[in-house]
């Protein structure tokens, strides 16, 4: 089938934009990855999860990880955050070589995660008494933060009251409480539906803007990697390794309008031939018997 | 929370639906009330069971070694025998003085005989139950009664009975008019025709009986230095609270660590398993050979029944919790000690608070078997003891004394959940109300949680 629509090529970029990644070049390498490998042992032999992984990202950089299922999207997040551990290959966050998980690298997961028997504002000192913080100080810390994702009013009640998108801002404040200097969100809005999701998505652009933090997105959806990202690490599954790394060419700020954009579609179409590559398109097709027929013609 | 319903729509048979508060109410209230009906029913109402005839007037037969005393019960096809055996001796001694060549047994065998009206006298009030062999006041009781001056409320007399009575007080007052034992005559007495009352076995005694008796062994303190009952309860709860702390205390941290660290596990759980398996009351001689005869070994009975379960079934609700809360405490910087502290033990808590309910009620089980190793006490010695005597309106009191207090202790525990941990979702929904709480039932789906 044709394209339906002329669109250029996702490669271009507008000056401001190339301006853009040229200075983001220029910035500290925040996280650099080695030739990371994660292997497994099956009762069918071995499988590569992650093979030879090789980048590194920019300080307050937005980085989106996709990649069909099965490609080691979450395992390559557990790696980086240190909640699991590479067969082979290295891990440096501004030349420091990482083992084991730390604070200093803040997480949000998909579950939330948040803990049930703490208020919310206590949820949110957590890291911060841990740090060592004052109870008093941590407490005006928390409640800053809970203002900045607009919970303010919501420091008492216990996770379980709230729903789920507020649940999930209550861990992204949370974490960046904590001042990491990187976050690793693994698929956060997983488990929102739609309207909760691109909200989601708004705030959290929003919090990226204002924060100096840099973050690290795992998601499968293709729309919300563009709308958010600077670049695009496309992960091809068996044996799991860095198919590309895309500069997306959507300028910023970010706006919901631009989804529709010439550069948003041209990516968009990019990423999808990546992820369903057209050899693999067909294999999906497959016979399908009609059972009933209305009888009027229509299709 | 609970859905508002249309009436109309209700059924009472919905698989996993939850019915009406209303209806949930009248089905625990039947839940006490049909078992507390069925006793009250069978207990009086005759002819729905009562196999046995309890004796309030007995006679001993000649020769008969086996001797049924009044209070005793014997089965409904046995008693008419009894009654025409009796009846038959009767009819001897009469053909004999009608003949003019009468019987003679000794006098000591005629006090006997009229001793036998001494359970209507304790009846009736008129004898002391320690006078059941004062010989003098019996005497009265036959004279009075005979001479119509008595007449028995508590027991009705059969017509034969009373006729009975008259006859023997002619032979007796022409021989001793007044009391004097050494001129009882020796001529046979007529014996007392057994009477008795249908009842139920003496292992289902009826509600009244188990009251009365309840209430008289609990208000009255023993002769020859045995304790209350009061103090048999205090010694009782004695003994599960500290078999049953030291249990916790030990087997808590143990759990938690198990749960925890793969080492811990490895380490203790397979030899726990394999111990629990082994029947803590065949250790009992040995714990009373090392720890004594006083309450150490009843103590460490209660304590190794309880703490190997203890320790695998908490284990295993640590293991239960979240991993993923555990790496987000990681990734916020909590170290190994934290990890523990502030993320385990209040994670975990809820549902170990359950897991210690449950086992409290199977130390009770285990207390039962802990009082009677080395000297039997408490409670369940007062069982033992008055089980063998087939006093069972004794030892029912005890019994539902022991189940209440399970019970309720179980229904504070319950309750106070809601104080400690509000934050799960089982008491966030749970109805409001100080009481609705604590009677809330323990069963519902909500009580464990992930």
């Amino acid at each position: 089938m044709p394209p339906s629509l002329e669109l250029p090529s996702y490669l271009s970029q507008s000056p401001e934009v190339s301006e853009r990644f040229e200075k983001l070049r220029n910035r500290p390498v925040k996280l650099k990855v080695e030739n990371l490998s994660k292997k497994f042992d099956t009762p069918n032999g071995e499988i590569s999860a992650l093979n030879k992984i090789n980048f590194q990202i920019f300080r307050r950089e937005f980085i989106s990880v996709i990649g069909p299922s099965g490609c080691g999207k979450t395992t390559l997040i557990r790696i980086l955050a240190g909640l699991d551990f590479p067969t082979s290959g290295n891990v440096f966050l501004e030349g420091r070589k990482m083992e084991g998980p730390g604070a200093e690298r803040g997480m949000v997961f998909q579950d939330y995660t948040l803990f049930p028997w703490l208020s919310v504002k206590k949820n949110v000192m957590f890291g911060l008494e841990i740090k060592g913080l004052g109870k008093l100080k941590a407490e005006a810390e928390a409640m800053e933060w809970l203002d900045i994702v607009g919970l303010g009013k919501f420091a008492d009640a216990y996770p379980e009251q709230l729903s789920g998108g507020m649940k999930q801002r209550v861990a992204i404040a949370r974490s960046l409480a904590n001042r990491p200097e990187i976050l690793f969100l693994d698929e956060p809005f997983g488990a929102l539906d739609a309207q909760t999701r691109s909200s989601m998505q708004a705030y959290l652009l929003k919090i990226w803007q204002n924060v100096d933090v840099t973050v690290f997105f795992v998601t499968h959806d293709l729309d919300e990697a563009i709308y958010l990202s600077d670049r695009i690490l496309v992960l091809r599954a068996n044996p799991g390794e860095i198919d590309e790394l895309i500069e997306v060419p959507v300028p910023r700020p970010r706006a919901p309008g631009q989804f529709l954009t010439p550069e948003f579609l041209a990516t968009k179409k990019r990423l999808e031939e990546l992820i369903r590559p057209p050899e693999l398109a067909q294999n999906d097709e497959f016979p399908m018997v009609r059972l009933t027929e209305v009888g009027d013609e229509v299709e | 929370m609970s859905e508002v319903k249309s009436k109309s729509r209700e059924h009472w048979f919905g698989i996993r639906k939850d019915l009406a508060p209303g209806r949930r109410t009248l089905l625990t209230v039947c839940s006490f009330g049909i078992p507390l009906l069925v006793w009250v029913t069978v207990s009086y109402v005759p002819f729905i069971w009562h196999p046995d005839i309890k004796l309030e007037i007995s006679a001993d037969r000649d020769g008969v070694t086996t001797v049924f005393t009044a209070g005793d019960r014997v089965s409904k096809e046995f008693f008419p025998t009894f009654v025409e055996a009796v009846r038959q001796e009767n009819r001897k001694v009469l053909d004999a003085r009608v003949k003019n060549n009468p019987h003679f047994v000794s006098r000591r065998e005629n006090i006997k005989r009229l001793r036998h009206l001494a359970p209507l006298g304790v009846a009736n009030g008129w004898l002391k139950n320690n006078e059941r062999q004062n010989d003098e006041k019996i005497f009265n009781l036959w004279k009075q009664l005979a001479e119509g001056e008595l007449a028995s409320r508590a027991i009705s007399l059969s017509q034969e009975n009373l006729e009975i009575i008259e006859e023997n007080w002619i032979l007796l007052s022409k021989a001793s008019p007044t009391f004097n034992l050494k001129l009882y005559p020796t001529e046979a007495l007529l014996k007392l025709i057994p009477q008795g009352i249908s009842s139920n076995p003496v292992y289902l005694p009826a509600p009244h009986e188990v009251i009365n008796a309840g209430w008289l062994d609990f208000n009255t303190v023993p002769e020859n230095g045995m304790p209350t009952m009061w103090e048999r309860y205090r010694h009782s709860l004695n003994i599960i609270f500290w078999g049953f702390a030291y249990s916790c205390l030990l087997g808590i941290p143990l759990a938690i660590l198990c749960g925890s660290f793969d080492f811990f596990s490895k380490l203790h759980e397979p030899f726990v398993d394999f111990f629990r398996y082994m029947p803590a009351p065949t250790f009992s001689v040995l714990f009373v050979a090392f720890l004594g005869t006083a309450d150490a070994p009843k103590i460490m009975l209660v304590f190794v029944g309880t703490f190997f379960q203890l320790v695998l079934v908490i284990a295993n609700t640590t293991r239960l919790l979240e991993n993923s809360l555990i790496e987000a405490a990681q990734t916020l910087g909590a170290k190994r000690r934290q990890l523990l502290g502030r993320i385990i033990l209040p994670g975990i808590l809820p549902n170990l608070y359950n897991d210690l309910r449950i086992l409290l009620g199977w130390a009770w089980t285990w207390l039962v078997i802990a009082e009677l190793i080395g000297e039997k006490t408490g409670l369940t010695g007062f069982i033992d003891t008055q089980g063998t005597r087939y006093n069972f309106d004794r030892v029912f009191p005890v019994i539902i004394l022991i189940g209440l207090t399970g019970f309720f202790t179980d229904r504070l525990l319950n309750w106070l959940r809601y104080l400690f941990f509000p934050w799960t979702e089982e008491v966030r929904q749970a109805p409001k109300g100080l009481l609705t709480r604590l009677l809330l039932s323990s069963t519902d789906r909500t009580t464990y949680f992930k």
